[in-house]
C-alpha cells in the first residue's frame, strides 16, 4: 500500500467525494415533471393514439380500403373489411378496426397510407379499464380525431411525419403528396352514419 | 407569584414529592410530544433531502409541498389491519415493537437538552444510554424469532451480531470522552468542554468522533449498515411480518434511536447546548440565543448527516461490516483510548 492509498483510506477521501457530489446535486433543480400539473413537451413526430382524419368535405374518413396499412403492420393489429356497393359495384370500407393494445406504434401505417387517412395523434392519455375501450373501430377512430382536433390551438393541423421523410415528393401517391393542413374546427352536429344526406349541412367554421 | 403560591392552594409545596413528580411528568410529556412530532417530520425531511439529492422532489401532493404527508402516513398506519402470522409466537410478537420504542424512548430521559431542561440528571448517563441501546437489540431478535419467517430471522440475527460488535467500538470511543471529562454524567461532560477555547471535544477527540459516527450508523441500523433490513435480500428484515401500528412502532424506535444517538454525539463531542467560548468572545450577541437552539441545530446537523450518508453510500457486505467493526474500529478506538490516557496522565 502506497502512502497515497493509505491517506485515501484513512481520510475516507472517496466517500467524501461521493458526499460532495450528493450535496451538489441537492442544490440543483429537480428534474421531476409534476405530471398532472405540468406536462412533458410533445416533440414533433410523437406517435400517440390512432385516429382517422375527418375529411372536411365529406366529414367522414378518407380511407379507401387499399389494405396497405394492414399489410405493412408488423404486429398485424389492423383488420379491414371491404364490401361491394350494390349501386356501382365499387369497393368501400365496411369495417376498420385497430387493436391498440397490440400496436407497437411504429408508424408504418401512417407512412404508407396513400391518402393520409390514418394518423397517429399526439394524444397519450387514453388508458382504459376494459380492452373494448382500446379496440378502435372506424367510428371510434373518427372520434379520436375530433378529440385531438378540439385540443389544437391552431385552426389547422399538419404533421410533416405523415409523409415518409427522405422520399422525393414526386414518387408519393397523389393524396399523400397534396395533403395539406387539416382544419381542426369542424363541428359534427349529428352522427354522420345516420343519414348521408344530412352530411352536406354540416358546417365548418 | 411563584410556584409555591400557585400550587400551594392544591396542597403542593415546591419541595414536596408530589410537586417534583408533577414537574417530571410534565417534562416527560413535553419531550415525548416533541419527539413524536419530530419523528413524523423526520420522515418527511428524510424523503425531501434524499429526493433532492437524487434530483427528484420528494413528497409534493399532500398539502403544500407535501407538508401534510407525515400526517397522512400516520393516519394510514393507524387504521391499517394488524396482521399476526398464524405460526408466530403471539406474545413475543406483540411485545417486540413495544420493547423497541421503550428502549429508545427511555434513553431520552438522560439527554440534557439544555442546562435547565432534562428529565433525569444521573451520574451514569452514558452507561444508561448504552444499556438502553443494547436493550433495543432484544426487540430486533425477538421480532425476528417470533415472526417465524426466514427473512425476519436472518434480519434479527444480523442485527444482533452487528449491534453487539459495534457497541464495543462505540463504548471505547466514549470511554476516552469519560476520561477527558472525568465523569459519566452528560451534563458534567458538557460543562467540562467549556474549559477549552473551542468548547468541544470534537477537536482533541477527532478519532473517537469518527469511530463514534460509524458505530452510531451501525447501532441505529442505518445505511450503509442497514443489513438487518436489507430490502434487496431480506425484504425488510426483522419487521417483514409486521403491519399497521406495530410496524409504525418499529419505525418510531428507529427514528427516536437516531435522535438519541445524534444527541449523544452532540453532548459528548459538540459541546451540547453551548457555543464555543471563542465565538462568544468575538460575537457576544450569540449569548442571547437560548441554548436549546444550538442543541437542536447540532442534532439536526447529525440527522441530516444520517440522510446524507444514506443518499450517498451503498450497503456494506456482511463480512466487510464485521471486518470494519472488529479489525479497524475497535483497535483504533483502543489506541485512541491509550493515547488519551497517557496524555491525561502527563498533564
Amino acid at each position: 500500500m502506497t502512502l497515497k492509498e493509505l491517506v485515501k483510506k484513512v481520510f475516507f477521501l472517496e466517500i467524501l467525494k461521493g458526499m460532495a457530489l450528493t450535496f451538489k446535486m441537492m442544490c440543483t433543480r429537480a428534474v421531476t415533471i409534476q405530471y398532472p400539473k405540468q406536462r412533458r413537451r410533445i416533440y414533433a413526430g410523437f406517435r400517440g393514439r390512432h385516429a382517422f382524419v375527418r375529411d372536411p368535405k365529406t366529414l367522414k374518413e378518407k380511407c379507401i380500403a387499399c389494405m396497405r396499412c394492414a399489410n405493412i403492420c408488423p404486429s398485424q393489429c389492423i383488420y379491414i373489411a371491404k364490401k361491394k356497393r350494390p349501386e356501382d359495384g365499387k369497393l368501400y370500407l365496411a369495417q376498420y378496426d385497430i387493436e391498440a393494445l397490440r400496436c407497437i406504434y411504429c408508424g408504418y401505417c401512417v407512412e404508407t397510407c396513400p391518402v393520409c387517412a390514418l394518423v397517429l395523434t399526439e394524444d397519450y392519455e387514453y388508458s382504459a379499464y376494459t380492452k373494448q375501450e382500446l379496440y378502435f373501430t372506424k367510428e371510434k377512430l373518427l372520434e379520436n380525431w375530433d378529440e385531438f382536433a378540439a385540443k389544437q390551438k391552431e385552426d389547422t393541423y399538419f404533421n410533416k411525419f405523415w409523409r415518409p421523410d427522405g422520399i422525393d415528393a414526386s414518387k408519393l401517391p397523389k393524396g399523400k403528396r397534396e395533403q395539406g393542413p387539416v382544419p381542426t374546427r369542424i363541428v359534427v352536429v349529428s352522427e354522420p352514419e345516420s343519414s348521408p344526406e344530412k352530411n352536406e349541412k354540416k358546417e365548418t367554421d | 407569584m411563584n410556584f409555591n403560591e400557585i400550587f400551594g392552594t392544591f396542597g403542593l409545596q415546591s419541595t414536596s414529592f408530589l410537586f417534583q413528580l408533577l414537574i417530571v411528568l410534565v417534562k416527560i410529556a413535553v419531550v415525548i410530544a416533541i419527539t413524536m412530532l419530530h419523528v413524523a417530520y423526520a420522515t418527511y425531511f428524510e424523503r425531501k433531502v434524499i429526493g433532492h439529492m437524487q434530483v427528484r422532489v420528494g413528497p409534493m401532493r399532500v398539502g403544500p409541498h407535501g407538508l401534510l404527508q407525515p400526517i397522512a402516513d400516520g393516519v394510514k398506519l393507524f387504521f391499517k389491519e394488524d396482521i399476526i402470522p398464524s405460526n408466530a409466537d403471539r406474545t413475543v410478537f406483540q411485545i417486540a415493537p413495544l420493547v423497541a420504542v421503550f428502549a429508545t424512548l427511555s434513553s431520552l430521559a438522560v439527554i440534557p437538552f439544555y442546562d435547565i431542561f432534562y428529565i433525569a440528571n444521573i451520574n451514569v448517563g452514558i452507561l444508561y444510554i448504552f444499556a438502553m441501546s443494547s436493550l433495543g437489540a432484544y426487540s430486533l431478535i425477538m421480532s425476528g424469532w417470533a415472526s417465524n419467517s426466514k427473512y425476519s430471522f436472518l434480519g434479527g440475527l444480523r442485527s444482533t451480531a452487528q449491534v453487539v460488535s459495534y457497541e464495543i467500538a462505540m463504548a471505547f470511543s466514549l470511554v476516552s470522552i469519560m476520561l477527558m471529562a472525568g465523569s459519566m454524567n452528560l451534563i458534567e461532560i458538557v460543562q467540562a468542554q467549556q474549559q477549552y477555547w473551542y468548547g468541544m471535544y470534537l477537536i482533541p477527540q477527532f478519532v473517537a468522533y469518527i469511530v463514534f459516527l460509524i458505530a452510531m450508523l451501525a447501532e441505529t441500523n442505518r445505511t450503509p449498515f442497514d443489513l438487518p433490513e436489507a430490502e434487496s435480500e431480506l425484504v425488510a428484515g426483522y419487521f417483514v411480518e409486521y403491519s399497521g401500528m406495530r410496524f409504525a412502532l418499529f419505525f418510531l424506535g428507529e427514528y427516536i434511536g437516531m435522535i438519541v444517538m445524534s444527541s449523544l454525539a452532540v453532548v459528548c463531542f459538540w459541546g451540547g447546548w453551548t457555543v464555543p467560548p471563542i465565538l462568544l468572545k468575538f460575537i457576544p450577541q450569540l449569548a442571547i440565543v437560548p441554548g436549546i437552539v444550538w442543541f437542536i441545530l447540532k442534532v439536526y446537523f447529525h440527522i441530516f448527516l444520517f440522510y446524507w450518508i444514506r443518499a450517498t453510500l451503498p450497503r456494506y457486505r456482511y463480512d466487510k461490516l464485521m471486518a470494519l467493526g472488529w479489525k479497524i474500529l475497535i483497535p483504533v478506538a483502543l489506541a485512541n483510548l491509550v493515547v488519551t490516557s497517557i496524555i491525561k496522565y502527563i498533564y
